[in-house]
């Protein structure tokens, strides 16, 4: 299988994007407060959102950037506190829509989703992982898919992420991560 | 090598691999890591002397990692529980060598994750089932050169996801940032690489 950066650079070279920007870990993240709806939808609305809660502020990369994701992260998080078991004891599945092109359909996050969910590979932490007894503030640890095959968002490309659920989320704020290698702008040498 | 070369660092091969990690400490609590590591304590708030190596000297940055010293100066490899510090926040922070952001908005959350490779919590010393995340980047793909002989820094701002709210760290409660760099490193050798 191709690594991150030859993929990266693959998929540049063939929609004749930049390739020469700095390497680097990128890391993107957005929030939202569904509320009841039963859908959350990442990377659309960025108004009035401060750096803690975007760090995009449109719903592409910049026209020299590109990145692969790689990992996919979700919190659920009480106002101004801790974080809770993501979708409490229901279902949660995933889509990830780069362009047109819908490149992770309905997956759910974790197996044995609810307050026992569990991540599918072995080394990445569970959405309800419980710090019994211990008085921390965060008593949850994030979900955190690892994905098996790499997807590329190229530059100026729309994207966005969807999480759907069989319950709600209610007034918890989501929060969806998305990291990687990636490219971001930088004239002259790279380091 | 490719990235010392494209930079003329034409005798960086000559030196002493080695493994290595700088750290240090904003006593100050001005947001800005390794910028002004002259002023502070060796090896108590960091082990560099400035923030930039002598020649000949560079780090390749594999991973970077986020902890506090608490009010008394003790490190503790958690972000929180600090009085004013809760799950639901997250420290922001950029990397820049010399003018260039080579990593840019770049998000550690205090709830853990993502760690971009593996969560590997750690065990509690609260009791056996519990966890705590790390607060940590393994970085992927490719790591970054801090080449010698130019500056670099961290500048980092923590929020609240939850409500976008901008946190002012309180040092006698919460204690102060600090952050590693660990990766390969070079060392100055006049002699034959061991």
């Amino acid at each position: 299988m191709a690594s991150q950066v030859s993929k990266l650079n693959y998929v540049d070279r063939k929609l004749g994007a930049p390739t020469s920007g700095q390497q680097t870990t990128r890391i993107v993240y957005d929030t939202v407060v569904p509320g009841t709806q039963k859908t959350a939808e990442f990377f659309k609305n960025f108004a009035g959102k401060s750096l803690g809660q975007s760090n995009l502020t449109q719903g592409k990369l910049d026209s020299s950037e590109s990145m692969v994701i790689k990992t996919i992260t979700f919190m659920e998080g009480f106002t101004g506190s801790g974080l809770t078991p993501l979708g409490a004891a229901h279902h949660v599945l995933c889509s990830v829509i780069v362009g047109n092109q819908t490149v992770v359909k309905n997956l759910p996050v974790n197996f044995n989703q609810g307050i026992t969910g569990q991540p599918f590979d072995r080394l990445h932490a569970a959405a309800s992982t419980t710090n019994q007894g211990v008085p921390f503030n965060s008593d949850m640890s994030p979900t955190e898919l690892r994905l098996l095959t790499d997807i590329v968002i190229p530059p100026q490309t729309d994207f966005y992420v969807k999480l759907e659920t069989d319950g709600d989320f209610g007034e918890n704020t989501l929060l969806c991560v998305l990291s990687g290698y990636g490219k971001i702008f930088s004239a002259g040498s790279s380091f | 090598m490719y990235v010392a070369n494209k930079l003329g660092l034409s005798t960086l091969n000559q030196m002493q691999g080695s493994t290595g990690a700088v750290y240090d400490t904003d006593i100050s609590n001005v947001g800005i890591l390794f910028g002004n590591a002259s002023q502070h304590t060796f090896p108590a708030q960091t082990n560099v002397t400035e923030n930039k190596f002598e020649v000949n000297s560079a780090l390749l940055i594999e991973t970077i990692a986020f902890y506090r010293l608490d009010s008394q100066g003790v490190p503790l490899n958690l972000l929180f529980p600090a009085n004013g510090l809760v799950g639901t926040d997250v420290l922001v922070f950029d990397l820049i060598i010399g003018n260039k952001v080579v990593m840019k908005d770049t998000p550690i959350f205090l709830g853990g994750g993502p760690t971009t490779f593996a969560s590997m919590p750690k065990v509690d010393t609260f009791g056996q089932e519990a966890t705590i995340p790390r607060h940590q980047i393994f970085l992927e793909g490719a790591g970054i050169l801090i080449p010698p002989q130019v500056e670099w820094s961290i500048q980092y701002s923590i929020y609240n996801f939850t409500t976008g709210a901008k946190k002012q760290v309180n040092p006698q409660t919460d204690g102060t940032i600090a952050a590693y760099l660990f990766g390969t490193r070079v060392l100055l050798n006049f002699n034959t690489t061991l």
